[in-house]
């Protein structure tokens, strides 16, 4: 624990080491995500309500994901580039080392543009959502199963390069998840709604959490909780297998 | 140089169909933002009694497949890597062609853009037709297609435009975030131009964003208003103009130290 503590420190210091390309960076996902918030401020204004949602029940699905998604993108950056690192042999200097392999591999890297994002989430929260001390619990448990969620996804379908050689599955698995979350859900029916809540499980890196800061109920929260544990669990299982099967590519690395 | 551009774009475009794994993700990419997209205004039309700022849910349909092929045809961080290209002296070399620069890389880019464009295209139709219905106009979904490589075109030549700032700021990281941005709103890659407020319509009519991603997706939502095209073509003139222009200013100023 210590050592992914220290590295994920030498990380972050590393990632802010370049002040003025740092803040650029983040200023850049800030504006980015407040045209998001424009978006669709203007769409629910033209539109009104929709099966439930309105601007700030997608302003809170949106605070959560901005949140969740800077967390796992930006602190845990190589959960994106697995497949790509498996693929090209970019695992071999990690893999000489005392400590384990995913857990060092995930916080590596930290990738400044996603870190403002999670700001962006942080201060947006705070003006839509934060209004009562149980919301903000709420928010930070929605946030941290969100992680893990997305986080494990990404682990297991860019695990699947072990398997597959050079696979896209993982490019194609983050752009679905990021996509798929940041819509109501309820916009899909019959099996697209199914998916979202099994093969890919976008509904809940953003609409549950942001259902139970609307509404929260214990069954909702438990099937949340249970999500954050199984899709981690996989994505460690698969990557774990998958190293076995892992063969060198001499190269001295980029992770 | 009347042959080297054909040649840079044919060349291209054979490149771009030969990587399979690329067109993988982006033809992925593409069906599930489709997907997403047209159920979420299909949804709003059906709230508001099938129809809303003139369009129906199957316009609606239609409208974002063809915004859509219009922008995954491209390389959304082309802008950081022209950047990259001038700033770590790639197109130091490319001067040495007896060919200008700027002319050659969009004959390339739009080889390849208009190579990804067509089967897009295609696939976004048979969507749309799916789980939506045929073209609500078969003469817009026909004028749709040229209008979808004027748009590619068009795009290409403003992120060099943009991107060949970097000769002075060394630096074109973040400007493509900024730019995706205006054409996914301003230019009607995610919204029709007709359901913004009315001084935000004024603002998007007069920009080039238009022309890359609203003029295809309003012809191919059966709104046949060809005199789109002329607009197009008229955004493309200034485009490339404003390409040209600026990388030659960039070029004269350029320095690469070593090699």
């Amino acid at each position: 624990m210590r050592s992914t503590t220290a590295t994920l420190r030498a990380a972050f210091r590393d990632a802010i080491a370049q002040r003025g390309a740092f803040w650029s960076q983040v200023g850049a996902m800030v504006v980015n995500d407040i045209v998001w918030v424009a978006f669709w401020l203007i769409f629910f204004h033209r539109v009104g309500r929709l099966r439930g949602w309105d601007s700030h029940r997608i302003l809170l699905l949106f605070a959560i994901l901005t949140t969740s998604a800077g967390l796992g993108l930006g602190l845990l950056s190589n959960c994106r580039r697995i497949g790509q690192m498996a693929a090209e042999g970019d695992l071999d200097a990690m893999l000489a080392l005392p400590v384990p392999t995913l857990g060092h591999l995930l916080v590596r890297r930290v990738d400044t543009v996603n870190l403002g994002d999670f700001a962006f989430g942080v201060v947006l929260f705070a003006i839509v959502g934060a209004r009562r001390p149980s919301e903000v619990g709420i928010y930070v448990f929605g946030v941290g199963a969100s992680v893990l969620i997305f986080t494990g996804f990404l682990v297991l379908t860019g695990s699947i390069a072990f398997y597959a050689g050079r696979s896209q599955v993982g490019d194609l698995g983050l752009h679905a998840i990021l996509l798929l979350s940041s819509y109501p859900a309820n916009v899909f029916t019959g099996a697209a709604k199914a998916l979202l809540y099994t093969a890919v499980p976008a509904a809940f890196v953003a609409a549950v959490p942001s259902h139970l800061l609307v509404s929260f109920s214990l069954g909702e929260a438990a099937v949340l909780a249970g999500a954050a544990a199984v899709f981690p669990l996989a994505g460690w299982a698969a990557f774990s297998a998958g190293l076995r099967r892992y063969t060198s590519g001499s190269l001295w690395t980029r992770a | 140089m009347r042959r080297a551009l054909p040649v840079a774009g044919l060349t291209a475009a054979r490149r771009a169909l030969s990587r399979q794994s690329d067109l993988v993700v982006s033809f992925g990419f593409y069906v599930i933002v489709v997907g997403v997209l047209s159920a979420l205004w299909r949804a709003a039309a059906e709230s508001h009694h099938g129809s809303i700022a003139g369009y129906s849910g199957t316009a609606l349909t239609w409208y974002i497949a063809a915004s859509e092929a219009a922008t995954v045809a491209l390389n959304v961080r082309m802008i950081e890597y022209i950047g990259q290209d001038i700033s770590g002296g790639a197109v130091a070399v490319e001067m040495l062609r007896p060919a200008p620069v700027v002319l050659v890389r969009l004959a390339s880019e739009a080889g390849q853009g208009v190579a990804r464009v067509i089967p897009l295209a295609g696939l976004g139709a048979a969507m749309s037709t799916l789980v939506a219905g045929g073209p609500p106009s078969l003469l817009g979904a026909t004028l749709a297609l040229p209008a979808l490589g004027l748009a590619v075109v068009c795009n290409l030549a403003m992120q060099h435009a943009v991107a060949a700032a970097a000769f002075w700021t060394r630096d074109a990281r973040s400007s493509w975030f900024l730019y995706q941005k205006f054409v996914f709103v301003l230019g009607g890659m995610l919204l029709p131009l007709q359901i913004l407020p009315g001084w935000l319509q004024h603002v998007a009519f007069s920009l080039p964003f238009m022309a890359m991603s609203y003029v295809p997706a309003r012809l191919a939502s059966g709104h046949v208003e060809p005199l789109l095209l002329a607009v197009q073509l008229g955004w493309l003139v200034v485009a490339v103009a404003a390409a040209v222009a600026m990388f030659g200013a960039g070029q004269r100023r350029l320095q690469v130290v070593g090699g």
